[in-house]
């Protein structure tokens, strides 16, 4: 049986009086990729969010690669830090840092916080940049680049901590429709490669076709779950079909 | 030697006997004198030598001499004489301070060892004033503090309060005021440097005025001081020093052939280049520069304080900038050189003065840094913190290089006020440019050119300045999209 990259169990997260996670429990197997879908304000962003420590959860226990977290009591700070350590995390909007270079951007992390040398870390980002398909971009400034190649520059990044898990945060939304495609096919071949993944999405076609379990949330709880093939082929529950007749016929 | 030393001792031990305290300078071995430097023929520098000279300073060498102690000047305004007496700044005020009730309540005053008269001051051609009577509702020119100024008011006259004797003279000239009230000494020893004939003396305030030296009250230094002036009366030296500063109120007027051809205005800028340069470099420069620097770390730490979740450290940060931004920096300064002697704690004019700039600089940078972090936007603070930078980490290497490109037009701003507000350390004794614009122009009563050519030196600092901005907004604006 494979073992588990990610397991959280009992999750809740209030902002304020709004209670956005409401005991959450799933598992994510190794090399596997999952999509969490479902509407807005349902709590999955939050939910992706609280495995990277982004939104530190108010109970429940995560385990994500190497350490778990009882988020029930107050967690150290060193101990967030590792846990954070575990995850590389892709925004929605890209969030590169302006002032450094498309290597640079990918190498801050490896060089400054895990200490590796410049050499390997850039070696090792030159390498990530061609897998990307951004090999001659490698020297320009994040605001020369076109929203789909900032977007596999951020893929990249998150990579280049060889992280146990890559979380995705609506990745393609804030990108004109012509360049989603590029990045999809960076994640496709990810998790070709054997990567686990989360990815928090609105592309239903997408999910279906690249991941191995669908989770659907709905007001904070995880209503459905289970390969694309029953999620989203085919619904038990009603508030999934509606939600999938929505998204694919808007009209 | 041994027997001026044990002259020096017998001296003291009368002092002592006499007083019923210690007579601190002879135990320090040094008189310490205050002075403006700035008022000619009394206190000023040689424009020959660039050395403080003049008939109050030669008499506290003279007294200095005769007590046995060296002697050391320290150069302050007229308008904050007393306190930097007060301050202990100095053990006696040597600058024609006259002798009044007033001021002998609240100081102890030395025998007088210069008498005058008040006179009336006008221009040539002015007819209107002859006595004291005629000065109600005309304007006179005096120094905010000096007893003359009272006069002035008392007639009825309206004053406009200057810098020195030099500069309500050219006042006078320049007809922006009707009259200046001062003493006769100092009214012949200027018509006899200048042979200025634009001006003249009306007439006399029928007031004799007695000026000795002023140290705090209850100093224990009176008995020895006037031991000295009587024994220096006595011996024919005051009167040589008199001689040798005054001559022109002891003829009652100027000597004809002895007076040095006055220079012409251009030749006197050309000579003030090197000194004010040096005043720049020495001073100004480092002043700005080094209270900058400070100033940036200060304001650093209060704008993370002012950030930060701590309620009690946002306060405090707070606190601080409303305090800096809300008092004026002249007061700032004073608060610092003046009023901290009296807590015991005594800082030299330019340490003194790079305090104050730099608390200074912190309240207004922290606010210009603070707006500039949280422009930032939250994403890059989550970005750092997803590829496991700590907070420090993520604010230098993430944070900051962002935050600096905001702020950099804002901070230069700051920096260029700077340049300029550090003239106002000349208040507080540092000779900076401004001050040494003003030591130059005192015995020559060329203000305009000294102050002209002062200004000039500031503006090109601030050019050179502009420049760099431009150089660094251009460095910093590099991975921004045009």
């Amino acid at each position: 049986m494979t073992e588990n990259r990610v397991v959280a169990e009992g999750v809740h997260k209030a902002f304020g009086d709004n209670e956005v996670l409401k005991g959450v429990s799933f598992t994510v197997p190794q090399g596997s990729a999952t999509t969490i879908i479902g509407p807005s304000g349902s709590g999955k962003t939050t939910l992706l969010r609280a495995l990277n420590a982004l939104d530190v959860p108010d109970a429940g226990a995560i385990r994500v690669g190497e350490v778990e977290l009882d988020f029930s009591k107050p967690v150290p700070k060193d101990q967030l830090r590792r846990y954070r350590a575990q995850s590389g995390f892709v925004f929605q909007s890209h969030n590169l840092f302006p002032h450094k270079t498309v290597l640079q951007n990918i190498t801050e992390g490896p060089i400054f916080v895990q200490k590796r040398s410049k050499d390997e870390a850039e070696a090792e980002a030159t390498e990530l940049l061609q897998q990307v398909g951004l090999a001659e971009k490698r020297d320009q400034y994040p605001y020369q680049l076109s929203g789909g190649q900032q977007q596999r520059v951020g893929i990249a990044r998150a990579l280049a901590l060889k992280p146990k898990v890559v979380l995705f945060d609506e990745p393609t939304s804030a990108l004109d429709p012509e360049l989603v495609g590029e990045v999809l096919s960076v994640i496709r071949d990810l998790a070709v490669e054997g990567w686990t993944l989360v990815i928090v999405t609105h592309e239903i076609q997408f999910a279906k076709q690249v991941s191995d379990q669908v989770l659907f949330t709905d007001h904070g709880v995880i209503l459905e779950q289970g390969p694309p093939a029953e999620v989203i082929g085919n619904p038990k529950e009603e508030r999934t079909r509606q939600f999938l007749d929505r998204i694919l016929n808007p009209l | 030697m041994a027997v001026l030393l044990l002259a020096a001792f017998l001296l003291t031990a009368c002092g002592s006997s006499a007083t019923n305290g210690d007579n601190p300078v002879k135990s320090a071995g040094v008189l310490r004198v205050g002075t403006e430097g700035v008022y000619s023929p009394f206190s000023y520098h040689d424009p020959a030598t660039g050395q403080l000279v003049g008939y109050d300073v030669d008499v506290a060498r003279a007294v200095a001499d005769k007590l046995g102690v060296k002697v050391e000047f320290v150069e302050t305004p007229w308008d904050s004489i007393f306190a930097a007496l007060e301050a202990n700044r100095f053990d006696v005020v040597a600058n024609e301070v006259t002798i009044n009730a007033e001021r002998k309540q609240k100081y102890d005053l030395s025998e007088p060892y210069s008498v005058g008269e008040g006179v009336i001051v006008t221009r040539a051609n002015d007819n209107s004033i002859k006595t004291l009577d005629d000065l109600k509702g005309k304007v006179a020119a005096e120094n905010a503090t000096s007893n003359w100024a009272d006069v002035a008011r008392k007639a009825g006259a309206r004053v406009e309060t200057v810098e020195g004797f030099t500069q309500a003279i050219k006042l006078l000239n320049q007809g922006r005021v009707d009259v200046v009230v001062n003493d006769s000494i100092a009214v012949y020893a200027y018509l006899a440097e200048t042979g200025d004939t634009s001006v003249k003396i009306a007439g006399s305030v029928g007031e004799k005025s007695e000026q000795g030296f002023a140290a705090r009250k209850n100093s224990g230094l009176l008995p020895d001081l006037n031991k000295a002036l009587d024994e220096l009366r006595a011996d024919g030296t005051l009167a040589d020093i008199s001689q040798k500063y005054l001559k022109a109120n002891a003829s009652g007027a100027p000597a004809a052939g002895n007076q040095a051809q006055p220079k012409s205005t251009w030749d006197l800028i050309l000579e003030s280049l090197g000194p004010l340069a040096k005043a720049a470099i020495t001073k100004t420069i480092p002043l700005t520069v080094i209270s900058f620097v400070i100033g940036l770390v200060i304001a650093l730490a209060v704008a993370l304080a002012r950030l930060s979740s701590n309620v009690v450290l946002t306060n405090v940060a707070r606190f601080y900038i409303s305090i800096i931004r809300g008092t004026p920096l002249l007061v700032q300064l004073f608060i610092v050189f003046y009023a901290l002697p009296e807590l015991g704690v005594k800082i030299d004019p330019f340490p003194a003065a790079v305090i104050a700039f730099s608390l200074n600089v912190g309240g207004y940078a922290a606010e210009i840094i603070r707006s500039a972090i949280q422009s930032i936007p939250k994403g890059q603070w989550e970005a750092a913190e997803t590829i496991g930078l700590n907070y420090v980490g993520a604010l230098r290497r993430i944070i900051l290089p962002q935050a600096t490109r905001v702020a950099v037009p804002p901070l230069s701003n700051t920096l260029i006020s700077l340049v300029k507000d550090t003239s106002l350390a000349s208040t507080i004794l540092v000779t900076e440019l401004l001050r040494q614009a003003q030591i130059i122009a005192a015995p020559t009563f060329e203000f305009f050119a000294l102050y002209g050519t002062a200004a000039v030196y500031y503006w090109v600092i601030c050019l050179v300045l502009s420049f760099g901005q431009n150089g660094v907004e251009r460095r910093l604006e590099r991975y921004v999209a045009r």
